[in-house]
């Protein structure tokens, strides 16, 4: 039986966990997708502009930092995609959506952290994405930080 | 400055490519690449091995298994299988090699040919065999090996792939790795099972010239584990159905009988072997 365990451990089980992990992450994809568009419809009076200094015209009464953050992780069946993909080189498109997912999750949470502080809108946005190392240290990744910060304004009127 | 609300707009930073369509892409040509890489591999290795001649295998390969035959169980069954062999070989007319058996303590029944000309057996293999013609063809099928070289085959393949995976390896790829480990291992596979019949084909011959009939060739089939089912598409050898049928086959063509006298296996009971067999039940379960 040494010769079908060998097959199962070879074989088997990392299919299952690729079959598992594709209709896991089409799943929650899409669900993700569906909420990131709802919401970037209903938060789009709220501007989030990458502008250094306050618009001509918007009377400033207060201002603050705010942050927002998320972080993501690589389901299996696209870490095993890109993976290949590293051999002949090209667009990792899996990759793609997870980081586009990301990015405009972290520019949402932003103003939901901009309105909850009682400001109008945020300027001199930066978005930036952080790797993080996995625990045994070795090449591969844990994860990404997707991280959204700028500075809120409080306005005498709404822009 | 007027402020215009505006959605950000998707398939723009995402390509829009079905997964499993850019999945299925990568994984055919992985898996072609890798499998073309072995099959190079392998017929270099066919071109190669039969220019080694026997007595530079032996020199190199001498010292290399000193430790197979220390786990060998030694006693007189081992004495009695090297009769038995020199029997054999004895049929092989222009055999360069010195031969050994060493018995191994695994109850997997399986027969390697090492390089340098020792032949490994183990205990499930001797449990299971009922018959001297049985036990007889098994050894003939080794000296097949031998015959065509297929063990340095073997060897050469399985260190030329191997270092074709570490080269990718090195790209930092774990799912290519393992991708190309098994495309390669299909494809080693594809030769093997032509060598293996290749193998039974020598056995059979060297059997008809030992006991002048081939009763005894295809009982050891009866007593491996059935290969149905997934295991048997995987295996290294061919299926046990088949490999019956082109024996029987071969001998008709021949003219050997398919029916004789089988003698039977005397095994001294007081050999070292008897002692370890009742330990194999506890382990492989």
């Amino acid at each position: 039986m040494d010769q079908n365990a060998e097959v199962l451990v070879q074989l088997v089980i990392p299919l299952a966990l690729l079959v598992l992990a594709y209709f896991t992450g089409t799943v929650i994809e899409r669900r993700h997708y569906r909420s990131i568009r709802e919401r970037e419809r209903s938060w789009s009076e709220l501007p989030v502009i990458t502008l250094r200094s306050v618009p001509s015209g918007w009377r400033v009464v207060d201002s603050g930092l705010v942050s927002s953050s998320v972080v993501i992780s690589v389901d299996y069946f696209k870490r095993f995609l890109a993976g290949l993909r590293m051999i002949f080189g090209g667009r990792v498109k899996t990759y793609e959506s997870l980081l586009d997912r990301a990015r405009r999750e972290a520019l949402l949470r932003l103003k939901e952290q901009a309105q909850s502080g009682g400001y109008q809108a945020v300027i001199n946005v930066r978005v930036e994405t952080t790797r993080m190392a996995n625990a045994r240290g070795d090449s591969r990744i844990a994860g990404l930080e997707v991280l959204a910060f700028g500075t809120a304004l409080e306005l005498r009127e709404a822009p | 400055m007027s402020f215009d609300p505006s959605l950000p707009k998707d398939g723009i930073n995402v390509t829009p490519t079905h997964p499993l369509r850019e999945g299925l892409l990568l994984v055919v040509g992985v898996a072609a690449v890798a499998a073309g890489l072995a099959a190079m591999l392998a017929v270099a290795t066919d071109l190669l091995v039969p220019r080694v001649p026997p007595r530079l295998e032996a020199r190199l390969f001498s010292g290399w298994f000193d430790g197979a035959a220390e786990a060998g169980t030694g006693g007189a069954r081992e004495q009695q299988l090297t009769v038995l062999l020199d029997r054999m070989s004895a049929h092989w007319l222009e055999n360069p090699y010195q031969f050994s058996v060493v018995v191994w303590e695994e109850s997997e029944p399986n027969a390697i040919a090492l390089p340098g000309g020792t032949i490994a057996i183990t205990e499930g293999l001797l449990e299971r065999v009922e018959s001297e013609n049985e036990l007889a063809f098994v050894l003939g099928h080794e000296l097949g090996h031998y015959h065509n070289r297929d063990h340095l085959r073997g060897l050469g393949r399985g260190v030329a792939f191997s270092l074709v995976l570490v080269a990718v390896g090195l790209s930092g790829s774990g799912s290519a790795t393992q991708l190309a480990a098994i495309a390669g291992q299909f494809t080693q596979r594809g030769f093997n099972r032509v060598q293996e019949s290749d193998a039974d084909r020598f056995g059979l011959e060297l059997l008809a010239a030992e006991y002048g009939h081939t009763a005894g060739a295809t009982d050891f089939f009866d007593h491996l584990p059935s290969d149905d089912g997934l295991s048997g598409y995987l295996s290294t050898h061919p299926l046990h159905d088949q490999r019956i049928h082109t024996l029987r086959a071969a001998a008709r063509a021949a003219g050997w009988p398919l029916r004789g006298k089988r003698r039977a296996l005397g095994w001294p009971s007081d050999s070292v072997g008897a002692e370890v067999r009742e330990q194999v039940p506890g382990r492989g379960e």
